[in-house]
């Protein structure tokens, strides 16, 4: 996904800043608990693991925030925008019944479709980050352990996936794809949107765990634990996922929990040039998007939807980053 | 540490911005007039189309003026011209046989600038058109322009290979829509296509089969350019077009920039509006709107420049607000007119159409658009432009529409309705704004977003499937002749490409457009005003809803710009450069 | 080492290859007409149909498809429809303007690489440079606020940082003009005023990457054997870190330079959109959205091939700096 990768998400996805599969098993009883420990230790990865769960409850919750704030986030307050199609008043239309001010133009609440965007925003990046790690783990076990030209083909396919420009397919795969299954009088449901958009993700996205995987497979396979298993005549499934998936559990954890905020990023990304969700639906993408326009006239705009996504993507990194170093102590500070 | 490092130095960048976003932003009024009318008249007098043009107040010789644009202009062959920027681009290097004195806030004049008058209308009948060629009118090379040159350039706007431009005189000659196989121009380039002849040098005659009273209007787009044959290069033409203005073109990279340098065979006695103040003219092809606005607030360098695309939306609230910039704005209404199509093959019920008049917030669709800058209400289906309107409201509702009176004409139907948009984003809002405003009065919208290319041809055929659609016309000269036979002419329905959007088709509203078709151009202006009013309230084809407003920046040292009564758009006849 | 070159030389071709079969059937899937967009005012059906006669639109789509292969490596000759004789490396013409591909390329590939040259040399300087000094510095108040800064930037998008900078610089401060390319040789100060808040956003996301991985490795790295063995020997701190720490530090940095740079000149879309700049990546946007093949045949060949040869450049440099790494 290299040209998205590139823009947008330089972290994320970045497979060597994981670490080196830890050497588990001689460590004693449960490395699991060790690590929560190190983690609750971790003042940083706590409190934006804090700020982290209470965006994801607001977001996920958020009907439940349209009823206690009294505005949904399609209703219209277009008297509160004045001729030049900007909101009156100060800071983009900032008030006591709109917290983060108004839309220029059609007039409607910031704060309620923030919430409702951060819901799109988790729900793409969630189930791209579950679906990719899912197809990069079975590519990058089964490559790293087979070997020979599966390896060859599927490390192939990698390199093939990562010279294909992401964008301009996904900008041409989203038209093609809602011609083909819609009727000339249909409306385009989001949710068809969100099922393309996440396919496109599957798609690209896969290619970073299956090269981590496929890497810490190769290193993993000549151990004594594995040749034990083959020896007594295990079935290759077994080895596969019985074996060596247990003992990589940790990078592909942190890889997961990075690649989220990869998602989220790169759906506002693909939002942002009108490849993804479109108007109406809430969403942060398209939101800065608008507001480039307004930079000058109407400043708050931008800045309270990008910082906003700032905060998400920052305490999904922090956190992420807590959780690799509790994994693996010896990277830490 | 890391968080609180992290949210410091997010905090910090947070008020710099902020503290810049701190000024209150209150109701102000752009203080166009949305009902600025046109006046015109065209020339009897063959003085009125003699040179040269009053000179301009304060106008100077030399300097360059430069046009920015955010892409190239798609043709510069006279007879392919046919978008905006090209019809305003034309008269700098291309002599038509008839054109606009025009005084840029609508008082219009249609005289002769080839031709020593805009027409003899031979019979009275308008079937048959001569034109007497002025004298001393010359080529680029100093070779003269005759009539035989005019006839050339008409006959090879024939050619399909040459597609692009206005098809009226073709049309009218060849008696059908389908003129290139009625007459071939390649198999024929020595002769004239049926009904075109030139007496002789100074004589060019129009013999037509039906009356066409709007040939003189029709002859002032740029396919009646002159071009010896000699020097016709077919396709190639639209990079090196051969001049006959007052200016001719010496450079041109492809998509990048084209220059114009003064033409010295053009002589200002022979030409009734154009003048030669710059040494050039200089189109420059690449940055946006936006980044228009800012190198010519900026000014500077940019100093003597023109932006084409406009005030960039983001920019209209600081430009209108900024009082030292208005000494060089721009701000007119044009006459592209803008309407919501109903597709009257599909919603068959008239209550229903009414009741969409009633319902359309048209304050808020202009809010929409970007406010009072970019859009002006219109409840007519002809721009106040137009020659001889009228402003009228069938179906008066307020700025904000009457939700009531909509459901009281709707009587508890709720139809539900397709409005096809283009996947833009600004096109978008324009859908979220129309869906929430009309289903407050009962109607329950869909709205469908379709590839912005494909949606006008789309909504042309005959038997598209959406319901609503929005549509703009802008006519090629501003009679009702131009806008309402061809928009709403039912007899002219064909499978595909439509003008007729509505597809309506009513046996007294063609009658009607026959009678006044015959009549005397001047005198059809009021008779137009009528018809459209009969067609808004027996039929309701569409919800009017805005005329486009022309918003333009330039910088301190241009002088001269109007945007011109005809198109709307910036006019470069009597621009200069002041030093 | 050649057996390798010429190895990864020959899938790089075959991924070409592939890429170039995936952006012509995906032209070809695309529910637009780029005839439509041609054929101005008064169009009909027939003259659609004759257009796209002289495209070659009507052909079989292999014969298009080697016909426009052909075109790159012997040129090929088009109808006059499209300007005629077109000499390899030809790229066709652009349906929506007639201008020659190779022409666009010529125009707006020095403006991508105005862009992502200086910004790589800014990020890779600035994060390489942050990461070693917090790692020597490690635990102390710089590596923690260099870490902050690293973490701030890498969550930052691209968007959201242009527009800050923009509202800062531009609209509020007024120190920088509106951003615009200007050729460097025409003026290089204008140059570099009109591209530095691209290069500034760019630099500041990225160089988050290469701050975390540099200090990560450097860690390992001065923790090994052989360094402190360096150290007892006598060699001074900074020989030591610089000639054997330094250069095992930098093998993985160079790997994901390699892509970051080669994925970058394969087109920023997004920061030549938020800058208002054309360059590669929105003429690429564009040409899919006006479904104009000969454009993105070649903008997506292009970003391809900038991104193959990275690769293959990365593993020859691994070679170089690490004598350890064997190219078989």
């Amino acid at each position: 996904m290299s040209m998205l990768q590139i823009e947008t998400d330089p972290a994320g996805m970045d497979p060597t800043a994981v670490p080196v599969a830890p050497e588990r098993g001689m460590v004693g009883r449960s490395p699991g608990r060790l690590a929560w420990e190190r983690l609750r230790r971790n003042r940083t990865a706590m409190v934006s693991g804090w700020i982290m769960l209470f965006l994801v409850v607001l977001g996920v919750s958020a009907p439940l925030v349209e009823l206690l704030y009294g505005i949904g986030p399609y209703e219209q307050f277009q008297d509160r925008i004045a001729n030049n199609s900007l909101p009156l008043g100060y800071l983009g239309g900032i008030s006591g019944d709109h917290w983060f001010g108004l839309e220029p133009k059609l007039g409607r609440d910031i704060f309620i479709r923030l919430v409702y965007g951060l819901r799109t925003s988790l729900l793409i990046a969630t189930s791209a980050a579950v679906i990719t790690t899912a197809i990069g783990i079975v590519l990058g076990i089964v490559a790293g352990y087979l070997g020979g030209w599966i390896d060859a083909v599927i490390s192939w396919v990698i390199d093939f996936a990562l010279a294909l420009p992401f964008l301009i397919f996904a900008l041409a795969v989203m038209p093609t794809v809602t011609a083909r299954f819609y009727g000339p009088r249909d409306e385009i449901d989001v949710p068809f949107r969100i099922a393309v958009m996440i396919l496109l993700f599957a798609m690209f996205g896969w290619t970073g765990t299956a090269r981590l995987v496929r890497g810490q497979v190769i290193s993993l396979r000549e151990r004594e634990f594995v040749e034990a298993a083959r020896a007594s005549g295990a079935g290759l499934g077994h080895i596969l996922f019985r074996q060596l998936l247990p003992n990589l559990w940790a990078p592909i954890l942190v890889t997961f929990s990075l690649a989220v905020p990869g998602y989220i990023t790169g759906e506002a990304a693909l939002s942002f040039l009108g490849i993804g969700i479109v108007e109406p639906t809430p969403d942060f993408g398209v939101m800065i998007s608008n507001s480039l326009d307004y930079m000058d006239g109407d400043p708050m705009y931008l800045i309270i939807p990008g910082f906003v996504i700032f905060l998400l993507v920052l305490t999904f990194n922090l956190f992420g980053d807590g959780l690799r170093d509790a994994l693996d102590p010896k990277s830490s500070r | 540490m890391r968080t609180r490092a992290a949210l410091a130095a997010g905090g910090a960048l947070a008020l710099v911005v902020g503290l810049s976003a701190c000024t209150e932003n209150t109701d102000g009024n752009s203080g166009i007039d949305p009902n600025r009318q046109s006046s015109g008249v065209i020339a009897t007098d063959p003085k009125d189309s003699l040179g040269p043009a009053p000179e301009v107040p304060g106008a100077v010789k030399g300097g360059t003026l430069t046009i920015l644009r955010e892409t190239k202009i798609s043709h510069l062959d006279p007879q392919r011209i046919y978008n905006f920027v090209g019809l305003n681009t034309a008269p700098l290097f291309a002599r038509f046989l008839t054109t606009w004195k025009d005084d840029g806030k609508g008082k219009v004049t249609l005289v002769g600038d080839l031709a020593e008058t805009p027409g003899v209308n031979v019979n009275n009948d308008c079937k048959v058109w001569e034109f007497k060629i002025k004298s001393g009118v010359k080529f680029e090379d100093g070779s003269p322009i005759t009539s035989k040159e005019i006839a050339y350039g008409i006959a090879r706007s024939f050619n399909p290979d040459l597609a692009g431009g206005p098809t009226y005189i073709q049309e009218w000659l060849a008696d059908t829509a389908a003129f290139d196989t009625k007459w071939d121009f390649k198999a024929n380039k020595t002769s004239l296509p049926p009904g075109l002849t030139t007496p002789d040098d100074k004589t060019l005659r129009f013999e037509f089969a039906k009356p066409h009273c709007d040939l003189p209007f029709a002859a002032s787009l740029p396919s009646t350019a002159p071009l010896p044959p000699a020097k016709d290069t077919g396709v190639d033409l639209d990079a090196a077009p051969f001049a006959s203005g007052p200016y001719k073109l010496t450079k041109n990279t492809a998509g990048v920039e084209l220059v114009f340098e003064k033409n010295e065979h053009w002589d200002p006695a022979t030409d009734p509006v154009r003048h030669q103040y710059p040494d050039k003219f200089v189109w420059q092809f690449g940055p946006d709107a936006t980044a228009q606005t800012d190198r010519i607030i900026t000014d500077g360098a940019d100093a003597a420049t023109l932006g084409w695309n406009g005030v960039a939306t983001s920019r209209v609230a600081k430009v209108s607000a900024d009082g030292t910039l208005k000494g060089r704005t721009l701000l007119e209404p044009t006459p592209s007119a803008n309407r919501l199509t109903i597709n009257t093959q599909r919603v068959t019920d008239l209550t229903v159409r009414q009741a969409l008049n009633y319902a359309i917030d048209r304050e808020g669709l202009i809010k929409t658009l970007g406010g009072d800058y970019v859009a002006s209400p219109m409840t007519t289906l002809m721009p106040p432009s137009t020659l001889g309107f009228k402003s009228f409201d069938v179906y008066p509702a307020g700025k904000n529409g009457d939700i009531e009176k909509a459901k009281a004409t709707l009587a508890g139907k709720t139809p539900e309705l397709v409005l096809v948009i283009s996947d833009d984003s600004g096109d978008q809002e324009i859908g979220t704004q129309l869906k929430n405003n009309l289903e407050k009065a009962g109607f329950k919208i869909t709205v469908r977003t379709t590839p912005s290319d494909s949606k006008l041809d789309e909504t042309k055929k005959k038997n598209n499937q959406w319901d609503l659609y929005l549509d703009s016309w802008a006519a090629d000269w501003p009679s009702g002749a131009a806008i309402l036979p061809v928009l709403f002419d039912g007899r002219n329905i064909k499978p595909e490409g439509n003008s007729n959007t509505s597809f309506i088709n009513n046996d007294a509203i063609n009658a009607e457009f026959d009678r006044v078709l015959g009549m005397d151009p001047a005198k059809q202006a009021d008779e137009w005003a009528k018809i459209d009013e009969r067609i808004m309230k027996e039929l309701a084809p569409a919800v009017p809803l805005y005329a486009d407003v022309a918003f333009y920046i330039h910088g301190t040292k241009v002088g001269g710009l109007y945007i011109d009564s005809i198109f709307g758009y910036p006019a470069f006849t009597r621009a200069f450069v002041k030093q | 080492m050649l057996r390798f070159l010429i190895k990864r030389l020959l899938l790089g071709a075959l991924t070409l290859f592939a890429v170039s079969l995936v952006a012509f059937g995906m032209f070809f899937m695309l529910p637009r007409d780029a005839v439509a967009t041609m054929c101005e005012k008064n169009c009909n059906a027939e003259r659609l149909d004759r257009m796209r006669d002289e495209l070659g639109l009507n052909d079989p789509l292999f014969d298009q498809y080697t016909g426009y292969m052909k075109g790159i490596f012997v040129g090929r000759d088009l109808g006059s429809a499209q300007g005629g004789r077109c000499d390899a490396p030809c790229l066709g013409y652009s349906y929506t303007n007639g201008e020659e591909v190779t022409d666009i390329f010529a125009r707006v590939i020095p403006v991508t690489l105005s862009i992502v040259i200086p910004a790589a040399i800014l990020w890779l300087g600035l994060g390489i440079g942050l990461g070693m000094l917090s790692a020597l510095k490690r635990g102390t108040v710089f590596d923690r606020l260099a870490i902050g800064f690293s973490l701030t930037g890498a969550s930052m998008q691209l968007y959201f940082v242009g527009g800050i900078l923009l509202i800062v610089f531009v609209y509020t401060l007024k120190i920088l003009p509106p951003p615009r390319y200007v050729s460097l040789w025409e003026n290089p100060l204008d140059w570099a005023a009109g591209l530095v808040l691209a290069w500034m956003a760019l630099a500041f996301l990225f160089s988050a990457v290469y701050a975390r991985l540099s200090r990560a490795q450097m860690l390992e790295t001065l923790a090994e054997d052989y360094v402190r063995t360096a150290r007892a020997k006598g060699l001074t701190k900074s020989k030591a870190y610089g000639r054997h720490a330094l250069r095992a530090a930098i093998t993985p940095i160079v790997t994901i330079a390699g892509l970051d740079v080669g994925g970058a000149l394969g087109g920023t879309v997004i920061t030549e959109t938020t800058f208002g700049i054309q360059g590669l990546g929105r003429t690429a946007v564009e040409a899919v959205r006006l479904g104009d093949l000969s454009t993105i045949m070649a903008t997506v060949l292009i970003s391809a091939v900038f991104i193959v040869v990275a690769n293959i450049v990365v593993d020859l440099l691994y070679a170089v700096i690490d004598p350890r790494v064997r190219l078989s």
